[in-house]
């Protein structure tokens, strides 16, 4: 609700100017019943064709400021939905962009897309109402209530309790809905989840044959919106046409007690009539606007959750932006997944050098990517520290630490969009010279020759249109681009044959100079040209030296030799 | 006069996206797409029956309630009894109220479950798709048709359909009645109203294309959204937060200025509806004074007549109100018959082979494919594989390895040549049949945020615990599947990202273990998975594969030593086959490769 209020507040002259337009409009429609009643009671009743002119006019007038004034209102109140609209998704899309993965990945993906589209659509639809509706509504209501008491006092007594029992019923409407809608949106978001799940899957679920049990988890997520839609909905259908059955039988006792008037009255009565419809439709706008609010209040405790969400890794008070050379140093680091119970490193160090390369071996689920993740700060260690230069990574400004930290995972993730526009991520000033020499060291040169459009080829989201290995190595040249002082090269080539990585390794190495390599693979012979190794088994360093070194030293690099190499 | 003018915006909801291959952007029939609307609603005949029925009798109280006020009135002035007719009054009031909250309540179940039933059957449609067309879609975009454009069509029917039906049975009802108050006035009242459908008409012509633009714009936006968060951590890799944010904010700039033209302009239609009423009021005001003079026509029946000229506008201003949210729906529906009317897979043969135990026998003859037809990536493979034999694939990246096994699979068809099985075309055989042939571990990595243990049984649900456990042994996977804290029951609640890469890869082979199909395919199985282990699923795989035909892609040669052939891929050609001292003896591709990796 603050929420709404504080955007509001951002476009307070659109807002205002749609006010006072609004005034404006419900004033003018407030005269239009008069002018009607006296139509009927001087013109009509009297065979008066001048009277009727008269008070025709006049009325007609009044329309006419009416609409020009509900002209006026509409575009301001439109803007203002949309300028609201528009800053909250922005807002909520930036807020994003800052938090780190484990928050986005607490609040699912799927979800932050509900948000930023679904939940802002009902936050603008009631913004755009509120400066339609709820202003004016209120004003016809009382205005219609002070015209029925200077006409017709008698009936007094019926407003009040009518008055109270719309409220009553408005009140409970909003008390009962409230939760119906805030299910309705989290059902919504296991919607989305399932279908996105289902698109990132699509090639397992046919392989699998298992479009049955898709459809059953689809239909189970599809069924329980429904269920909440119908209960929402429910909750809406029972207030709506309770709220006007109160207003209608307070029409029934206004004749009731007119008929004992004098006949005389019959054009107050009439009038009385009129504004009672009025109130009528100013109620069941009330109450709609009320279940959008409803809806809205909801959605915009969705939206806040994410305003408010703390970015899980903090950023330092005094971030320093030293000239990055490349020195890494891991002292007893130690870590675990949040909500995990096993640490998944334990009391890890090492070093790397500028210039150096270290290569980083272990078993399958050991650590390996965990370890090179705390590099770039995806997470932060548990306990010991993480070093770049001698300064803790914690400490120093997430952009610069970053720019100078460059990743080649082995699930190459690439955008929708040309092979040109994927690889300026690195660098988006990169020359043509720069994009070339990047394509030739991860022997990406020969993808492009390839393809139909160069470097302007469009590709699908993540890549599809390119092989494991084709993917891989337009990542790594992405991932050069950056021109990076730590390189990391998460098992990047595990997709790539045997004589294509050895020539990738090759370049790379002429490529890399003084900066910091740390090689991830299963291979020996892909790391053992490194300056050091790194073996790790279960999270725990099993040895830390050169090729030569471990054969003698360490079991753990032994038998993986064996397993690769033979005795 | 009174305004009913609570219309909602027209909704902003979800649509089309960035295609990179077909673009749906055929000229809009609105007609048609109508038509095909009601055609799904057709099938819930009951419910529409009852809705009609309650939609006429809650017009029926809004024909004669202003009538009875009428005669109310036309007693006092005349001072007779009141009593019946107002407690005749109260008494439609109160079979209003009852009408009205049965046909809300019955309104919310029938769009809901419209909805369900246009959203289910858009997914089964969606899952009975080729890859080609998941290939070029964002996921974001097809997300928001499966929920937005679908919601959009059900707020549409719930919103519009219900007041237009009770909107066009007013009308008709109170058209007859002020056609017996009085003929010429009705004349009048029609003539006002012809000029408010024209007025209509002309601007909704020109905010129909607006809406149908933001519908689209807003498909782009959710697409940026959908791939930008769901790959945050390059995103931030790369420092592009900032340069996503003004993506983000040009597409987000673009739907706002069509959002606004487009609501802007259909803003003109209450207000001038409202001059154009009132105008008329006055005009049959001037003429009812005139008969009332000539003792042509009574007061009361003039006091009746106005209360129907105010009803009577309405259901023409509700109909403005629901236009623009139809046509909404109806661009969000023609996004969803655009899927529905995608080329589905080829649909099995007339009489399509079954096939429960096949022998194995595969045979590639000339085979030619691309997934641009004039790109091709596979050119002319030719290749006998008699029943159990383990074939190794192996060739530079690119080299079409992959896609052989998308055919395999009929993700895709051969552009030209055939594919047999057992003697018969693929494409002979029942899709379904096919695929269950086939134990296929992908290079893709992908499982579901549930359980480990269904992700092992996926495809397989009927399997019992001890099984799913035996193939989890098989694969290797059962030593770190029972060290997590839940063991089998761990949730994958990040959808294995919780992982490490070699474990999803032995979780994805445990799955194609517990398949247990006569024919294995391994794509890059065990690409991540350390070599220790490797060697383990390698001597389980090979009992596993034992006697069954089994292709296996490898780039550590080391793995496909003791394949029965090895097939050599360049450029989407065979270059060599051969067992492994053949192809070493041949001194070609193979050796060279073989060399790079040992280093020797």
């Amino acid at each position: 609700m603050k929420l709404i209020f504080r955007y509001v507040g951002k476009h307070f002259g659109l807002f205002i100017t749609a006010i006072i337009f609004l005034i404006i409009e419900s004033v003018t429609e407030i005269f239009q019943p008069t002018y009607m009643s006296m139509i009927v009671d001087e013109g009509v009743t009297r065979a008066d064709s001048s009277a009727i002119a008269h008070y025709g006019i006049i009325m007609l007038i009044i329309a006419g400021i009416d609409a020009g004034a509900a002209i006026v209102r509409s575009i301001f109140s439109a803007r203002l939905g949309q300028m609201v609209a528009k800053d909250l998704r922005r807002d909520v899309y930036k807020k994003t962009q800052s938090l780190s993965l484990e928050n986005i990945e607490r609040i699912s993906t799927a979800s932050i897309i509900t948000r930023i589209t679904n939940d802002v659509t009902q936050v603008q639809d009631f913004v755009q109402g509120v400066t339609r509706i709820i202003f004016r509504a209120p004003i016809i209501t009382v205005s219609a209530i002070v015209m029925i008491i200077l006409r017709t006092p008698w009936l007094v007594p019926t407003m009040i309790i009518v008055i109270a029992i719309s409220a009553f019923l408005i009140f409970l409407n909003l008390k009962i809905g409230y939760p119906k809608f805030a299910f309705l949106q989290k059902r919504t978001d296991r919607l989305n989840h399932v279908s996105r799940e289902y698109l990132t899957s699509v090639r397992v679920v046919k392989a699998f044959n298992a479009s049955e049990t898709e459809h059953g988890r689809f239909n189970a997520a599809s069924a329980s919106l429904r269920d909440a839609g119908i209960s929402a909905m429910r909750t809406m259908a029972l207030f709506g046409p309770l709220i006007n059955l109160t207003v209608n039988l307070s029409i029934v006792v206004l004749l009731w007690l007119a008929h004992s008037q004098d006949a005389s009255q019959i054009g107050r009565v009439m009038a009385s009539i009129n504004y009672l419809t009025q109130i009528m439709m100013s109620l069941s706008m009330i109450s709609m606007i009320f279940n959008r609010a409803v809806r809205a209040f909801a959605s915009s405790e969705r939206i806040g959750e994410i305003l408010t969400e703390e970015p899980a890794l903090k950023s330092p008070d005094t971030p320093l932006k030293p000239d990055i050379k490349g020195e890494v140093v891991f002292k007893n680091v130690s870590f675990s997944y949040p909500g995990a119970e096993m640490r998944t490193l334990t009391d890890i160090s090492f070093s790397a050098l500028p210039g150096q390369t270290i290569g980083i071996i272990g078993p399958t689920g050991s650590g390996k990517s965990t370890l090179v993740n705390l590099i770039p700060r995806f997470y932060d260690a548990d306990s010991g520290g993480v070093f770049i230069d001698g300064v803790k990574v914690t400490q120093l400004d997430e952009h610069s630490l970053r720019s100078a930290v460059s990743t080649a995972a082995q699930r190459a993730v690439l955008f929708t969009g040309t092979i040109r526009e994927n690889l300026m991520w690195g660098n988006p000033l990169a020359t043509p010279e720069e994009i070339d020499s990047a394509l030739r060291i991860s022997c990406a040169d020969e993808i492009v020759d390839r393809v139909e459009n160069g470097l302007d080829t469009l590709l699908g989201q993540g890549g599809v249109n390119l092989s494991g290995g084709q993917k891989q190595r337009v990542s790594l040249a992405r991932s050069l681009l950056k021109d990076p002082k730590i390189l990391i090269l998460d098992d990047c080539t595990s997709a790539l044959d045997a004589t294509t990585e050895a020539k990738v390794l090759r370049s790379l190495r002429e490529y890399s100079g003084d900066i910091t390599v740390l090689l991830i693979s299963q291979r020996i012979s892909t790391v053992r040209k490194a300056d050091r190794i790194l073996c790790i088994d279960e999270g725990r360093v099993q040895g830390f030296d050169t090729h030569d070194e471990l054969m003698k030293t360490c079991d753990c690099y032994k038998a993986i030799y064996r397993s690769q190499i033979g005795n | 006069m009174a305004r009913q003018e609570y219309s909602t915006p027209p909704p902003m909801k979800g649509g089309h996206g960035r295609n990179i291959g077909k673009i749906h952007e055929k000229p809009k029939n609105t007609g048609a797409t109508l038509k095909r609307l009601l055609s799904v609603l057709k099938g819930n005949k009951k419910g529409l029956a009852l809705i009609l029925l309650f939609a006429v009798l809650s017009s029926a109280s809004g024909i004669f309630s202003p009538l009875i006020i009428g005669f109310v009135i036309n007693c006092i002035t005349t001072g007779n009894a009141v009593i019946l007719f107002i407690s005749l009054l109260a008494g439609i009031y109160v079979s209003t109220w009852l009408v009205n909250f049965l046909q809300s309540i019955l309104m919310a179940v029938f769009s809901q479950k419209i909805t369900y039933q246009i959203r289910t059957s858009l997914f089964e449609t969606m899952t009975g798709l080729p890859l080609s067309f998941f290939d070029t879609k964002q996921h974001g975009e097809l997300m928001s048709r499966l929920t937005n454009d679908v919601d959009n069509i059900s707020s549409t029917i719930a919103d519009s359909l219900s007041s237009l039906l009770s909107s066009i049975f007013t009308m008709v009802g109170i058209l007859i009645v002020m056609l017996r108050l009085s003929v010429p006035l009705t004349l009048v009242a029609l003539a006002g109203t012809a000029v408010i459908v024209i007025f209509t008409r002309i601007v909704t012509n020109v905010t129909r294309p607006l809406f149908v633009k933001q519908q689209k714009d807003l498909g782009a936006l959710n697409g940026q959204i959908e791939e930008t968060v769901s790959a945050i951590h390059i995103v931030k890799s790369f420092n592009r937060q900032d340069q996503v944010v003004s993506d983000f904010e040009k597409l987000n700039d673009t739907l706002t200025h069509t959002a606004l033209k487009a609501q802007v302009k259909s803003g003109f239609i209450m207000p001038v509806t409202m001059v154009i009423n009132n105008l008329t009021f006055v005009v049959i005001s001037i003429i009812s004074a005139d008969l009332a003079v000539k003792g042509l026509i009574a007061i009361g029946t003039i006091s009746s007549f106005l209360l129907y000229i105010r009803q009577f506008s309405r259901p023409f201003i509700e109909i403005a109100n629901v236009y623009n949210n139809f046509l909404t729906a109806v661009a969000g529906a023609e996004r969803i018959f655009g899927i529905i009317d995608e080329t589905p897979e080829p649909a099995d043969k007339e009489g399509a082979l079954r096939i429960t135990a096949p022998r194995g026998d595969i045979s590639f003859k000339d085979v030619v494919f691309g997934y641009n037809p004039q790109k091709p990536i596979l050119k002319g493979i030719s290749l006998d594989v008699p029943a159990g034999t383990k074939v190794a694939v192996v060739g530079p990246t690119g080299a079409g390895k992959t896609t052989l096994i998308n055919l395999l699979t009929r993700f895709y068809d051969v552009d030209g040549g055939s594919i047999t099985l057992d003697g018969h075309d693929l494409r002979d055989y029942k899709m379904s049949d096919l695929r269950r042939a086939f134990g296929v571990v992908l290079q893709d990595t992908v499982l579901f945020a549930e359980s480990i243990k269904y992700n092992i049984s996926y495809g397989h649900e009927d399997r019992s615990f001890e099984e799913i456990r035996a193939a989890a042994m098989t694969a290797g996977a059962d030593s770190f599947i029972e060290k997590l804290p839940e063991g089998y029951d761990t949730l994958l609640e990040r959808g294995g990202e919780e992982l490490s890469h070699g474990e999803r890869q032995l979780i994805t082979i445990a799955r194609a273990v517990l398949a247990d199909s006569p024919i294995m395919i391994l794509d890059e199985a065990t690409s991540s998975v350390d070599t220790l282990t490797e060697q383990k699923i390698q001597s389980a795989m090979l009992s596993v594969t034992e006697g069954r035909t089994s292709f296996i892609i490898a780039h550590r040669l080391s793995t496909i030593k003791d394949a029965d052939m090895i097939v050599v891929m360049v450029d989407g050609m065979i270059a060599e086959t051969g067992t492994h001292s053949e192809l070493l003896a041949l001194d070609g591709h193979y050796a060279k490769m073989y060399h790079a990796q040992t280093g020797r």
